[in-house]
Order: structure tokens, then C-alpha cells, then sequence
């Protein structure tokens, strides 16, 4: 057999599946959703940016997702930058903490919020408790309980990729710029965010685009009052059996991931080019 | 932690508590002997775990996610090997083109996937679920093995497997004795890492089930919907136990860092 045949032979598997098992299907999304045609979808897609029940939902969906992104990098960072600074034997077993829960399932880590912020959840009951409120708090099924949520769920991947950006930074730079005069401060916003800004780029996408296409933490934590683009394409697909919805809806949460992920690529480029 | 930081270290420290203490109050419900997810707990107990492992849609779900976790992680390592070795040893032309369709996958949201294998595979041309639910996620694990066992293979040495093929071995003779041992702990931390995650999806999962096909996590979320007690507690203190055991044994063998973060401490 040829090298060339042999090539072919080890690559046919593996694409046969993706073909069928994803890049197929995903075409069929828009060119042949059961019972309706590429059309009719279009002009779905069309009226989601004009309609006002679909306007609040992608506003929310979009809104939610950037305060999570601006969260996950506030709290990630100085855990990265500590964690990689730091020469504690602490240290290790920290960073472990901190990758540990990418391991354990979206649902079980949901679920600790609904003990957390239910009723008789823990949170309301210390709030009543130091006299905040007089009866514990609505705080399941709103924006605050979605927001607690993701950052919980993608607090790990931000810190891993401001990890890996911060540990390549030499520590020698930050002692000559003390040494030099730099305060601390300055130290820390002339030196490091900018030598660390790529992966801080990397975190905030990934966290994104994970929060805007998140459906575990919405179905549990925001109920039917807080709906985000995830849980109405999962309630067009099988409650209402919508498809020219569901496919637009599908096809607005895809283009939001791809235009933030070209758009990161593209400042990551031009930031390892100056 | 260095306290010379006080902001950093307090951001770090809520950092922490949001991560961790949601966990921690899971395992405390889990014990209780109350009704409800009350906290404090009311009492010390394990009726919960009993209820949870008698309950008949649980064990079955376990039994499915399983199952299903093997057969699309074996499935996805024995479709992405070889292409991990057409792309890395194939001098192919467009190298970078094959590469990025294995990886694909991990740029369209797994809901959307979802959507598109039920709508097409299920609705139209109304396949089981269970094989579409294998085809699925063997696509979602194929750019992490090809990703995976990549890395291991980019950072090998070539001249090895030439030096065997120069002195006469066959082609297969050199795979199963040169390229295979280079490759295993690429293959080891895609296995496991292919494993965790078809185990604990929900978004691809979620429309593909059916009542006899329904995925652990899913019939979590289901039960949580209807029911507000505290079984689901006990068989999440069940699931963290387990994924204790697995980070454990990924520690031990090669490096719970690196498969999971990528990064080499």
C-alpha cells in the first residue's frame, strides 16, 4: 500500500464521525430543520434582534455572561498571580483546590447553590440572622443566584489560563522594577496585567462563551422567571416544538461564541505583534 | 499566601469561598435526617444514600452514563489515534485544515450540537437514542483526544521511529513497539479526561435522551425540578467521592496539573 493510501486509511475513521456526528447535522440546523426551510429561519433569526420578549433575553443572556467574565478574571487573576508567585508548599495544594472542581459535574456544583440560596437556604438564614433582613430573602431564581452560579462553574478555567500567562513572566522583572523605584502598584499594572494579557484575553473568552451558552446553572438557578438564550432553545426544542425558533435561537447563541472568539484571537494577535 | 497583598489575598479568598463552600454544604445536606435541604442539617443519618441508591431511575442513569462514558471515550481514542498520527506523521498537505476540523466540535456551543444530531438523526431520520447519544459525544471527546495524544506525540523524537524502520522493523512492528509506548500517557490523560466529561455532560445529552436512555446528570436535574429533598445531596457526596478518586489517580499517574490545566508545575 502506499504512504499516501495509508494516510487516507487512518484519517477516514475519524472524519466519517465528525461528518455524521457533527458537522452534517450542524448544516442541517439551517438548511433543513424538520418542517421548516432556510427561509422562514432567516427571518426568525431577523426578529429575535427586534422583538422585545427576544431582545430581553439575549440582553440577558449578553449582560449576565459580562459580569460573570469581569468576575471570573477579578478573582482568577490574583489567585493565579498569588499561586505562581508563591513558593509555600501551600501553594500546590491550592492550585489543586483550584482545578479540582473542572473535574466535578456542572450539575453537583449547581446544586450546592440551591442548599445555599433556597428558602431555608444558608445565606438567607445568616442574613435574617444578623439582622440584614427580616425574613430571609428571595435569592434563588434571580440574576444574583445565575451571576453566583458560572463564576462558581468558571472561576477555574480563568484562573488555569491566568496561571499559565503569569508563570511564564520572569519574577526577576518584578524585583528589578522595585528595585528601580516602581511601587508595588505600579509594578503590578505596568508590568504584569500587560505581560499577562493575553491569557487574561483567553480567560475572559473562555468564560464568556462558556456563561452565554451555559444551561445547567439558568434551568436550576434562574427558573422560568430568569430565561437565557440556553434554556429557551432547550423549552422551543421540546415544549413548544418551535423549530424555526429553535434553530434561530441556536443560531444567535453560535454567532455570539464565534464573533467573541474571532474577535479575542484577533487582540491576541495584534498584542503579541507590539 | 503572601499578606504583604491585602486586596489580592481578599479577592482570592472570595474567590475560594464561591468555588469551594457550595460543595461543602452538598455533603452537609447529604447527612441530614430531615425531609428538607434545611441548614443546618436536622440530625445525623444515611437514609438519603439508601433512598438514593434504591431509587430505580438513578441506578439506571448511572448504568447508562457509564456505559456510555466507556464506549464514547474507547470510540473517540480509537478514531483519534490514528488520525493524531496521519496529521502529526503524515507529512499531509494541509496539515493545519485536518487539524482544525478534529477541533472543531469545541467551537460550536454543545447545546447547538445537541440540537442539530436530534433534529437531523433523531427527528428526521429517527434513529435510536442511545446510538446517537454515542455518536455525539464520541465527536465531542475527538478533539480532545487528538489534542491530547498530539501533544504527546509533538513532544517525542521522530528519529526514533526511524531508526527502527532503518534497522529493518515494519511499519506495525515499529507502531506497537516505538510510537504506542510514546503515546501512552497521551492516550492515559485523554482517556480519562474523555471519560470525566461525557460523564458529567448535560447540554449534549439533554435532548438526545429518552426515558430509557436518560443520563445520570439529567435525571439529577429532573429530579431536583420536581423534588425538593435531599437524595439529590447524596448521590452528589457520592459523585464527589468518586471524582476525588479520580483526581487522585490522575495525580499519581501523570500529574493532575497537566491533563486538567495543561500546565507543568
Amino acid at each position: 500500500m502506499t504512504r499516501r493510501g495509508t494516510v487516507a486509511l487512518l484519517l477516514i475513521p475519524g472524519l466519517a464521525f465528525l461528518l455524521i456526528g457533527f458537522l452534517v447535522p450542524a448544516l442541517g440546523i439551517l438548511f433543513a430543520a424538520p418542517g421548516a426551510n432556510t427561509m422562514d429561519i432567516f427571518a426568525r433569526v431577523g426578529t429575535m434582534f427586534t422583538d422585545p420578549y427576544d431582545l430581553r433575553i439575549i440582553g440577558r443572556t449578553i449582560g449576565l455572561g459580562l459580569i460573570v467574565t469581569v468576575l471570573c478574571v477579578v478573582l482568577g487573576f490574583p489567585i493565579a498571580y498569588l499561586l505562581a508567585r508563591s513558593t509555600s508548599r501551600w501553594a500546590g495544594i491550592l492550585l489543586a483546590l483550584a482545578i479540582f472542581p473542572l473535574l466535578l459535574s456542572n450539575v453537583v456544583r449547581t446544586f450546592g447553590w440551591l442548599v445555599v440560596l433556597g428558602s431555608n437556604g444558608a445565606l438567607g438564614q445568616l442574613l435574617t440572622w444578623l439582622g440584614i433582613t427580616d425574613s430571609p430573602p428571595q435569592l434563588l431564581y434571580t440574576p444574583f443566584a445565575i451571576v453566583m452560579g458560572l463564576t462558581q462553574l468558571f472561576l477555574p478555567l480563568a484562573i488555569v489560563s491566568c496561571y499559565s500567562a503569569v508563570s511564564q513572566i520572569d519574577a526577576g522583572l518584578d524585583d528589578a522594577a522595585r528595585g528601580l523605584g516602581a511601587s508595588k502598584l505600579r509594578t503590578f499594572w505596568d508590568l504584569v496585567v500587560p505581560l499577562a494579557a493575553p491569557g487574561i484575553v483567553v480567560a475572559a473568552t473562555l468564560v464568556f462563551a462558556g456563561s452565554v451558552t451555559a444551561y445547567t446553572t439558568p434551568y436550576l438557578l434562574g427558573g422560568s422567571r430568569q430565561r437565557m438564550l440556553a434554556t429557551e432553545l432547550f423549552s422551543y426544542s421540546s415544549v413548544t416544538v418551535d423549530w424555526v425558533s429553535a434553530s434561530a435561537t441556536a443560531i444567535v447563541m453560535t454567532l455570539l461564541v464565534v464573533a467573541v472568539s474571532v474577535t479575542a484571537a484577533r487582540i491576541g494577535r495584534k498584542g503579541s505583534v507590539s | 499566601m503572601n499578606t504583604s497583598k491585602p486586596v489580592a489575598a481578599s479577592l482570592a479568598v472570595l474567590g475560594y469561598i464561591i468555588m469551594i463552600v457550595p460543595i461543602l454544604f452538598v455533603v452537609a445536606t447529604a447527612f441530614t435526617s430531615g425531609s428538607t435541604l434545611r441548614f443546618p442539617p436536622e440530625g445525623f443519618s444515611f437514609q438519603w444514600f439508601e433512598a438514593a441508591l434504591d431509587y430505580a431511575p438513578f441506578t439506571g442513569a448511572l448504568f447508562t452514563s457509564l456505559q456510555l462514558a466507556v464506549c464514547s471515550t474507547a470510540l473517540a481514542l480509537a478514531v483519534g489515534v490514528p488520525a493524531t498520527l496521519a496529521i502529526h506523521r503524515g507529512s499531509l498537505p494541509g496539515k493545519g485544515l485536518v487539524e482544525g476540523l478534529f477541533l472543531s466540535p469545541l467551537i460550536i456551543p454543545e447545546l447547538v450540537v445537541g440540537l442539530a444530531l436530534y433534529q437531523q438523526l433523531i427527528i428526521t431520520f429517527r434513529i435510536d437514542n442511545f446510538p446517537v447519544l454515542l455518536l455525539g459525544h464520541t465527536a465531542l471527546l475527538l478533539p480532545y483526544a487528538v489534542r491530547v495524544t498530539g501533544a504527546a506525540l509533538a513532544g517525542s523524537d521522530v528519529s526514533l521511529e526511524e531508526a527502527s524502520r532503518g534497522l529493518g522493523a515494519s511499519p506495525i512492528r515499529t507502531f506497537f513497539s516505538i510510537t504506542l509506548p510514546m503515546l501512552r500517557p497521551g492516550i492515559f490523560s485523554a482517556a480519562l479526561l474523555g471519560f470525566v466529561t461525557s460523564f458529567n455532560n448535560v447540554p449534549l445529552s439533554l435532548l438526545l435522551q429518552s426515558r430509557e436512555s436518560s443520563t445520570l446528570p439529567v435525571t439529577m436535574l429532573d429530579y431536583v425540578q420536581q423534588n425538593y429533598d435531599p437524595m439529590v445531596a447524596a448521590i452528589s457526596t457520592l459523585i464527589l467521592a468518586a471524582t476525588v478518586v479520580v483526581a487522585v489517580v490522575a495525580e499519581r499517574t501523570v500529574g493532575f496539573a497537566k491533563i486538567f490545566g495543561g500546565i507543568n508545575r
